[in-house]
């Protein structure tokens, strides 16, 4: 293709590529692998490793903690992904209009997003706190009783993801009306011709130009969501009684506090799998962008 | 002029000695040293480091401080790394985890070289770091649970008499609850930064008035599915479920801010706090020993100890001077009694400035009987669990034998592991 | 018929506003109230303020100097990542050589890896190399940004070939190319790419949790959270710190809205 190509063109990838390779292998590859290794072994960091076959992956499946834990990580996914994701593209259908309500709007609703998951799980444990918290003195100043947010294991996960929703449906709103400005304004033209309302506008122009978009989204907030940790770690520490607990939380406590690295490793594996599965998907979807 | 040569002369003399002095000092030796102690008790633990380097001039303690729910990952991994510094705090609950690694070094010869007299020491406490007769740490402190009253809202209740038995104490919590509007009993039973680790107190204590130790003999399985066990349990889930004189899903900061605010009459937890209630304006409270609900008095204790970890070559200078340091914060252990902790060494006790202290006395003669922590390394995990299966089956309402079946066919499932 | 609609519309939008803010405008109002008013069961809207905890957040930790760290830290590892990730984008734009589609999925499936299960095997390998404890551990493993190198790839491939031929007919060596030309012509996709790298680095939270063990190396999420955990309920106390701990992101926020809006907005879309 090039002229230059025939000369230094080994040295050149090696030279350009390598810096790259090397801390990709070594702090995402090799951990992996390693533990993948590690998922066979009985091991608690002081003592030697006994190799154990598959003995800790039909743990995990015996294993009620983990069990429950999975269980609260796919709640947790399965009522949190549709909410951030709708609550998203609401935002976006505000902030993408070139009014001044738009542009705050956008700042506004972005805001959170730059906050770190310890400063938002702290905050809202202190929204929710049962006798001096915002959401009850706002319920008490009302005339209704007040809730145990993070304390009644009916609503503790809830809590989290009304403190997720507020935290990162800001991310979601600036994919969708980064869609929406690529949708060309003639179509719009056209439809208003033909007298179409805003509502049909949204469901016969908007939301369908925006599929991909939308597809996108769906699997970027699944994986973010299989990954939660941090605001449940600050917020309720996974109580009441492991009834928030996840998966991360569990690998995090059963590899550093009671140290069995094996077990842990193998627990891993197994979320990794699950969102291989999701991420799969979405390859399928759009083999164009691997060309 | 001359005296212009005069005065040069003697500042020339000053400044050689200072600066012969100056070499004549030696550089003290730096040891590095972690601990887990933050908010109540933290500040008077800082103060008594600062004060020992202050006290003499060749050592240098270099503290770091880790929030307890993270400390003992990070040393693990800093034990496995060989990378952990010269001097740790050690729950001595978890000495079973650490020394059959071979981590932690044996301190016998150490202690006797250093001159530490171990027989000023408490022996309970003492014995409990013992593996194998050998000494793997030195007890720094006892910290039972206890009970503190406030001594206004039981006034204000006209209850003039402290709650001694298990009745007492109910008909107290009601009385303050019904007269005052306070909360009768603050006792956290629900997770939140801790776990409920107030009911895993209690309920370790309530077995120890009935003579009955958590675990079997060898520590294969547990021992509290019986009658003692169905008092403790059922004492416990009264106090939430049928008195209501403890509000369901108080967690562990809530309840010590209640009864800091002057919002609880009666308050259990460990002695850790006592300091943080004396610092509060306007408290007016009464710390005494975990009541003898079931007959005896017993209570559930903890011990934080200083152990010194393996190091990749063993630096004789630094483990000496980490015994120095040791031996002088166990001497001055009526200055961590500030805190509210217990001190171990009778030549702590026995000075005037631990006497002066109110409450300390109600409560001192605990470190006597310290809970005999099951020597498994499977402890903490059980700890842990035995905290969340309470929280859960009280939060439920569970009946006692439900309750208490979960709970044995979870503990033994992790102590066959 | 068109007006209720609007009013609606715009009473909808206000109320989403002001739901969106009312959390941030708690944290500064608690963070500005004594301890005693916020421990009160009335919502206490009028109040004396006072920036005592804020003095208290600044004398009883080391406020300071984890933001340094966290500056450190996010500085150095949004540098690197720039360059390597950047390097790597144009051998996969512009280098063509076999094996090059399958090098580009091995690299887009990092994407796949979700960071928190690396941790424990994370930090067995870093106490091996003897950097544990060290900021070097934190910064490390976040250089490789997969959606980085696939922001820059489709970004490379959108510059059109001839600038570059005509370099390389005048005898340009590819770093030449890549310096003079790719890099210059690239702004808004490597500032997008700085950006998202700055953001991970600063709220970053489990690895450096884990990594770090001495309090004064922490980066101010850990330092915050520790910081929660020791002062239980003290939450004047807590809000100032997290207040003073999200300063930084939020100046640059303010500065930077539309092109860190922009940046998000290219791991969206094909350009």
């Amino acid at each position: 293709m090039l002229l230059h190509d025939a000369d230094h063109k080994k040295r050149d990838i090696l030279f350009f590529s390598l810096p790259y390779l090397t801390v990709y292998v070594a702090f995402m590859v090799f951990p992996v692998v390693y533990g993948f290794y590690l998922s066979f072994f009985d091991w608690n960091i002081l003592s030697t490793k006994v190799f154990v076959g598959l003995k800790n992956y039909v743990e995990a499946f015996s294993d009620p903690e983990f069990l429950s834990s999975f269980f609260h990580t796919i709640q947790f996914v399965v009522i949190s992904t549709p909410l951030i994701i709708v609550v998203g593209f609401i935002m976006a259908l505000i902030a993408v209009r070139p009014t001044k309500t738009g542009r705050i709007s956008e700042t506004v609703f972005f805001l959170p997003y730059m906050l770190s998951t310890s400063v938002v799980g702290t905050l809202w444990a202190w929204i929710f706190q049962k006798n001096y918290g915002l959401a009850n003195q706002l319920l008490k100043s009302v005339g209704l009783s007040p809730l145990g947010w993070l304390t009644d294991p009916s609503i503790a996960m809830t809590s989290i993801i009304i403190a997720t929703l507020w935290w990162t449906a800001g991310f979601n709103m600036i994919l969708f009306s980064a869609g929406m400005k690529q949708i060309p304004e003639e179509i719009y033209d056209a439809a208003k011709i033909d007298g179409a309302g805003s509502f049909t506008t949204l469901t016969k122009i908007t939301i369908p130009l925006l599929r991909d978009t939308s597809l996108l989204v769906l699997v970027l907030q699944i994986i973010a969501s299989f990954k939660v940790f941090g605001q449940v770690y600050v917020m309720t520490g996974g109580g009441p009684y492991g009834t928030t607990r996840v998966l991360v939380q569990y690998v995090y406590k059963t590899g550093f506090s009671y140290f069995r690295l094996g077990y842990a490793s193998a627990m891993s594996i197994l979320l990794f799998m699950v969102i291989l599965l999701v991420s799969v998907i979405q390859f399928l979807r759009k083999p164009d962008e691997t060309q | 002029m001359k005296r212009m040569t005069g005065l040069a002369i003697a500042l020339l003399l000053l400044v050689s000695t200072v600066s012969v002095g100056a070499q004549n000092v030696q550089k003290p030796l730096e040891i590095t040293f972690w601990s887990l102690f933050t908010g109540g008790d933290g500040e008077f633990f800082d103060a008594m480091v600062k004060e020992f380097n202050a006290s003499q001039n060749e050592i240098v303690m270099k503290t770091d401080t880790v929030k307890f729910d993270n400390y003992y990952t990070k040393l693990t991994a800093a034990l496995a790394a060989r990378t952990a510094p010269d001097v740790v705090v050690m729950h001595q609950d978890r000495l079973s985890t650490f020394v059959p690694s071979g981590v932690l070094l044996p301190l016998d010869a150490y202690a006797q070289r250093a001159g530490i007299d171990l027989s000023t020491f408490e022996q309970a406490p003492l014995n409990n770091c013992k593996i194998d007769n050998k000494l793997y740490a030195i007890p720094l402190d006892v910290h039972p649970i206890i009970m503190y009253c406030n001594l206004d809202l039981f006034a204000k209740a006209g209850i003039t008499k402290l709650p001694e038995t298990l009745s007492e104490l109910f008909t107290a919590a009601e009385t303050i609850q019904k007269k005052t509007g306070a909360e009768g009993i603050a006792a956290d039973n629900t997770t939140a930064t801790y776990k409920a680790y107030t009911l895993t107190r209690m309920f370790l204590s309530m077995l120890m008035e009935q003579g009955v130790s958590v675990f079997n003999a060898d520590n294969t399985k547990a021992n509290f599915n019986n009658d003692a066990g169905v008092k403790a349990y059922q004492a416990l889930s009264d106090m939430v479920n049928k008195y209501k004189v403890t509000p369901k899903g108080l967690d562990y900061d809530s309840s010590v801010a209640d009864f800091r605010l002057g919002k609880a009459g009666i308050h259990f937890n460990g002695v850790w706090v006592t300091g943080l209630f004396e610092q509060q304006p306007g408290l007016n409270f009464i710390a005494v020993k975990f009541p003898a609900l079931f007959g005896t008095n017993a209570a559930w204790a903890g011990s934080h100890t200083f152990a010194i970890p393996a190091q990749k070559s063993i630096d004789e200078k630094k483990v000496m001077g980490a015994m120095k340091f040791i031996d002088w914060m166990t001497n001055h252990g009526y200055l961590w009694a500030k805190a509210g902790h217990v001190p171990t060494r009778k030549t702590a006790v026995d000075t005037k400035e631990f006497k002066s202290l109110p409450h300390r006395a109600d409560y001192a003669d605990a470190a006597k009987y310290v809970f005999p922590t099951p020597p498994t390394s499977k402890w903490p995990q059980c700890y842990d669990t035995i905290s969340d299966s309470l929280e859960e089956s009280i939060a439920l309402n569970r009946d006692a034998k439900t309750a208490l079946t979960r709970m044995e066919q979870t503990i033994n499932e992790i102590l066959k592991k | 018929m068109k007006k209720p609609f609007d009013i609606l519309g715009k009473l909808f939008i206000a109320l989403l506003i002001v739901l969106w803010l009312a959390p941030l405008i708690w944290l500064v109002i608690t963070s500005l109230k004594s301890e005693n008013t916020v421990m009160s069961d009335t919502l206490s809207l009028v109040f004396t303020p006072t920036i005592e905890n804020y003095r208290k957040a600044f004398a009883s930790t080391l406020l300071g100097r984890w933001m340094l760290n966290s500056l450190t830290v996010a500085v150095v590892t949004t540098i690197l990542t720039v360059l390597i990730d950047s390097a790597m984008a144009y051998v996969l734009a512009r280098i063509p050589f076999r094996g090059r589609k399958a090098l580009f999925i091995f690299i887009l499936a990092g994407m796949m890896i979700p960071f928190e299960v690396l941790i424990i095997q994370l930090y067995l390998e870093f106490t091996t190399l003897g950097l544990a404890n060290t900021l070097a551990a934190v910064i490390l493993p976040r250089l490789a940004l997969p959606i980085g190198v696939f922001i820059l790839t489709q970004f490379f491939r959108s510059i059109p070939l001839v600038l570059e031929e005509a370099a390389f007919i005048d005898g340009a060596s590819r770093f030449t190319v890549f310096r003079t030309i790719i890099l210059p012509l690239s702004k808004s996709a490597v500032f997008a790419v700085a950006i998202i790298a700055f953001i991970n680095a600063w709220n970053d939270f489990l690895w450096p949790l884990v990594a770090i063990s001495s309090s004064e190396k922490y980066t101010i999420t850990v330092g915050i959270a520790n910081f929660q955990g020791t002062h239980g309920t003290e939450y004047s106390l807590i809000m100032a710190g997290a207040l003073l701990a999200s300063v930084p992101q939020i100046i640059m926020y303010l500065l930077f809205r539309k092109n860190i809006v922009k940046s998000i907005a290219m791991t969206g879309i094909k350009e």
